[in-house]
């Protein structure tokens, strides 16, 4: 079973896209989409109080009654045993990047509840990708040295970073809407005609909704067709 | 709250910027507290990011000075600065704290429509400084977190500006990152 843990940022970019209906294309039999109790809180229940984005709370609100977004509760995942390694995650990233003889408190619920439900689901065996649009937690993930370097020069002083926490995020499979949106494009599921101009303007709405990808890397899959 | 001596300085340094109209340094002040706001994620010094940024922008926009309610808002702001620099003195951060904190209030009793301007003029001013921070390094969640506002406000807003291209960000090979994408979608 193929399972993608969708992080509040990824879920975001395509709802605010209306591209939502491509997991309803892309979700089958062996494919999942999960979310975590944290991440339906972000995505769901704060913003169905907010006028401006209650339509995409709803939106996202009619995945989860038809079942194409699920709970981790549809793979026997506990949400208690999902707090519990949650906090662990987060007390770890939060006591990794040190400036000014602080901790800085780089990640909160939603991020690190996505990557404590990655890892018990792949102790379950299942193949798992975290979907995550958001720049810090894929850094933290994939290249944790990068993140340090930002953090030092943003913040105008020296970081330092405790790198015997790095193996506790590292493994992870990351993707981003971005991927997801090519791939729906790549299959012909995006129902849109003109292929040429489809796979640019996808990529960048889903930049401008909040995806960390970068226009050169948008450029490199332009460059696969 | 931290960073007493840097907040003072900043604070002190905001009421001479208003009263000169320089905005450029406002900006430029707005930013040094985020930077403490980072690292400590205290709410202190991203209250006075938020108000500085905000005053740079009301002084600068000069319609808002022609309501009738300006005088009166404009005054507040800068005896609501004028408390906070004297608590932050007496080392009292309670008072300094609820100082920030009213002039926030003093927005919802402008009457008229220049409270609706600076209303958004705040909220702006929330999600620039919410980009700000995450573009420090600070997850997307925990910056909505730490300004109080939603993460799709912050994704779109942040989506409009360039931290998705620094270099540092791309931490894989896109051919690698679409394998992966087409395996678990398969």
């Amino acid at each position: 079973m193929n399972l993608i843990i969708m992080d509040s940022s990824s879920i975001i970019s395509l709802a605010m896209n209306s591209l939502l209906y491509l997991l309803k294309k892309m979700k089958k039999p062996s494919v999942k989409f999960v979310i975590t109790g944290d991440v339906k809180k972000e995505v769901v229940e704060v913003p169905l109080h907010i006028k401006k984005y209650g339509l995409e709370a709803l939106m996202i609100q009619q995945l989860l009654s038809e079942g194409i977004l699920e709970m981790p509760e549809a793979i026997k995942i506990n949400p208690a045993e999902i707090a519990i390694e949650r906090q662990k995650l987060m007390d770890t990233a939060n006591h990794t990047f040190n400036a000014r003889g602080e901790w800085i408190r780089i990640i909160s619920n939603g991020e690190a509840s996505c990557m404590a439900l990655a890892k018990l689901a792949e102790e379950r065996n299942f193949n798992v990708a975290v979907m995550v649009d958001e720049r810090t937690t894929r850094m933290l993930c994939e290249m944790p040295k990068n993140l340090r370097a930002i953090l030092e020069s943003k913040l105008h002083t020296s970081v330092h970073a405790e790198e015997r926490n790095f193996k506790f995020f590292s493994g992870l499979k990351i993707i981003r809407s971005s991927e997801l949106s090519y791939i729906a494009y790549k299959k012909g599921l995006v129902g849109i005609s003109d292929g040429k101009q489809l796979v640019d303007a996808l990529l960048y709405a889903v930049k401008f909704k909040g995806c960390a990808i970068s226009s050169q890397e948008i450029e490199q899959i332009k460059k696969l067709g | 709250m931290q960073e007493k001596e840097n907040i003072l300085d900043i604070l002190l340094k905001t009421k001479q910027a208003v009263k000169e109209g320089n905005v450029v340094l406002m900006r430029e002040l707005s930013n040094r507290t985020v930077h403490s706001a980072s690292i400590y994620g205290d709410t202190d010094n991203i209250a006075v990011a938020v108000i500085v940024y905000m005053l740079s922008k009301i002084v600068e926009r000069k319609k808002y000075h022609e309501y009738k309610e300006w005088p009166v808002f404009f005054q507040t702001c800068m005896n609501g600065l004028s408390i906070a620099i004297t608590s932050l003195k007496k080392d009292d951060t309670e008072k300094f704290s609820s100082s920030l904190e009213e002039i926030r209030k003093r927005v919802g009793k402008i009457s008229g429509n220049l409270r609706n301007y600076i209303k958004d003029v705040f909220r702006k001013a929330e999600i620039n400084k919410a980009s700000r921070i995450y573009e420090h390094g600070i997850s997307m969640q925990k910056t909505a977190e730490l300004l109080g506002i939603s993460i799709f406000e912050l994704a779109e807003y942040a989506g409009s500006t360039g931290i998705g291209d620094v270099n540092l960000s791309i931490t894989k090979d896109i051919g690698e990152r679409i394998k992966i994408a087409k395996e678990i979608l398969a």
